[in-house]
């Protein structure tokens, strides 16, 4: 568990100093609302906020893709992924800090690109904030969980840029599915739905116990 | 990775065996099916029932096998489950793009001109389970080691087959359109169109057996070709 916190506390405070991946990941965001603005006809805010949660998760994904590629990419400088694989203890230890890390930097960035979304098309998404904080929380662990797995795999693979979103996103649909049901709901100012944090509860919960005993055979001996 | 050095006879054998069975099936089938009486809305081309979901049944199967030999490969390190996976993967993959091309030329004619797709619970299911096949191949050809590439894969698979129940519950739950008939389920198939259905399962049931073991046998002596070469640089 020890392991767990110390590298939770490593990759935060590597982030804070450098800050590379919370930049890259929020401009990256900003970015793609951009780009969805002349990508559809105009539309009034009230039309708009039926599109606000598809294409905020859409964003939300692709930037976490850019978070999750760097998780151990920076690892891989002077050959710091073999100094992890001997750490003492179980591997899904290092799992979790590291997949504990990235939740965090990716629901800041989450927030903060929300909040340039209402601020841009004049949506508001302040009168559900609580349930969609909810939603957003729990299918976070489910994208933080497969994609530090897959993250640790891609990373040692031949054009990695390219297989991680390949392998994470047809994994992340059902999630997407529930998590864009649940916006919709909490972003027209109702609770959260108990049918969409429902499945974002049982694929979290399934995902993490998986990916905490898999990741065991992800780092090389 | 432990390589088993003895010759894959047993593999061989069962290929043999299932060979023969489907020699044996493919002429009842054809017979069954072109006597198969004619639908009378749809016509000649509902006999692609025959065809249709029996490759769906193979698509699923070949990614529980893919799953199930890279468990065993994660628990055991046996060159030979890793080569089941592959198998599994390619082959339901074959049956898997098959069944998407099949689908789609009777929803034309079945749901009308323009229909080619919808976005039914099933058809996004198997499109997803056809996306997850096409990244575990390609996760396959990009990393390097054959160790390394067998272990990711086997990862990769475990980690996919819990998706296909999850996948079915969440598209249930959000509402795909359920396009497709239950009468499968149901037992009400048309008269004198079971037995063709039933030939149709088994025959292609056991091409995909037969594709399966083939495919496996080719990887292990490929598997043990590569040692023995690697055996003999050593000794020189």
């Amino acid at each position: 568990m020890r392991v767990a916190w110390t590298l939770l506390w490593k990759d935060l405070a590597t982030e804070w100093r450098s800050r590379d991946r919370l930049v890259a990941m929020i401009v990256f965001s900003m970015l793609v609302i951009v780009v969805f603005q002349f990508g559809w006809p105009p539309m009034k805010p009230a039309e708009m906020e039926r599109f606000a949660p598809g294409v905020l998760w859409v964003t939300y994904v692709f930037a976490a893709v850019i978070g999750l590629g760097r998780t151990f990419a920076m690892e891989l400088e002077n050959d710091a992924m073999t100094a992890l694989a001997l750490a003492p203890g179980t591997r899904g230890w290092i799992f979790l800090g590291k997949a504990g890390a990235t939740w965090l930097l990716i629901s800041l960035v989450q927030a903060m690109t929300a909040f340039v979304f209402a601020l841009f098309f004049r949506v508001d998404l302040a009168s559900g904030i609580a349930g969609s904080a909810l939603v957003a929380g729990l299918a976070n662990v489910s994208i933080c969980s497969v994609g530090t797995l897959l993250s640790a795999m891609s990373v040692r693979s031949r054009f990695r840029d390219v297989l991680l979103p390949v392998l994470l996103i047809p994994t992340l649909i059902p999630v997407l599915a529930a998590a864009v049901r649940g916006s919709t709901a909490t972003f027209a100012g109702q609770a959260a739905p108990f049918d969409a944090l429902q499945p974002l509860i049982v694929i979290g919960g399934i995902y993490s116990i998986l990916c905490f005993l898999l990741f065991d055979f992800v780092l090389d001996e | 990775m432990n390589v088993t050095p003895n010759p894959p006879d047993r593999i061989a054998r069962a290929q043999r065996v299932l060979g023969w069975i489907l020699l044996a099936l493919s002429p009842v089938y054809a017979w069954a099916v072109v006597r198969a009486p004619t639908d009378s809305i749809q016509g000649t081309m509902q006999k692609i029932l025959y065809v249709h979901p029996p490759l769906a049944y193979g698509a699923y199967l070949g990614f529980v096998v893919t799953a199930v030999a890279g468990g065993l490969f994660l628990w055991r390190g046996r060159e030979r489950d890793d080569q089941l996976a592959i198998a599994g993967a390619e082959v339901g993959t074959v049956f898997c793009t098959l069944m998407l091309i099949t689908g789609p030329i009777w929803a034309r004619g079945a749901w009308g001109p323009g229909n080619w797709w919808v976005w039914d619970a099933r058809l996004t299911l198997t499109l997803l389970l056809w996306f997850v096949y096409l990244a575990y191949l390609l996760l396959r050809s990009f990393t390097e080691g054959d160790e390394r590439t067998a272990r990711f894969a086997s990862i990769y698979g475990v980690l996919c087959v819990v998706l296909i129940p999850l996948n079915y519950w969440i598209i249930d739950l959000v509402g795909g359109r359920a396009q497709h008939p239950k009468n499968i389920e149901g037992g009400s198939l048309g008269e004198g169109m079971g037995f063709p259905f039933l030939m149709g399962n088994l025959t292609l049931f056991f091409a995909f057996a037969y594709l399966l073991v083939l495919r496996w046998r080719v990887g292990v002596l490929r598997a043990e070709s590569e040692l023995r070469a690697w055996e003999g640089d050593a000794a020189r």
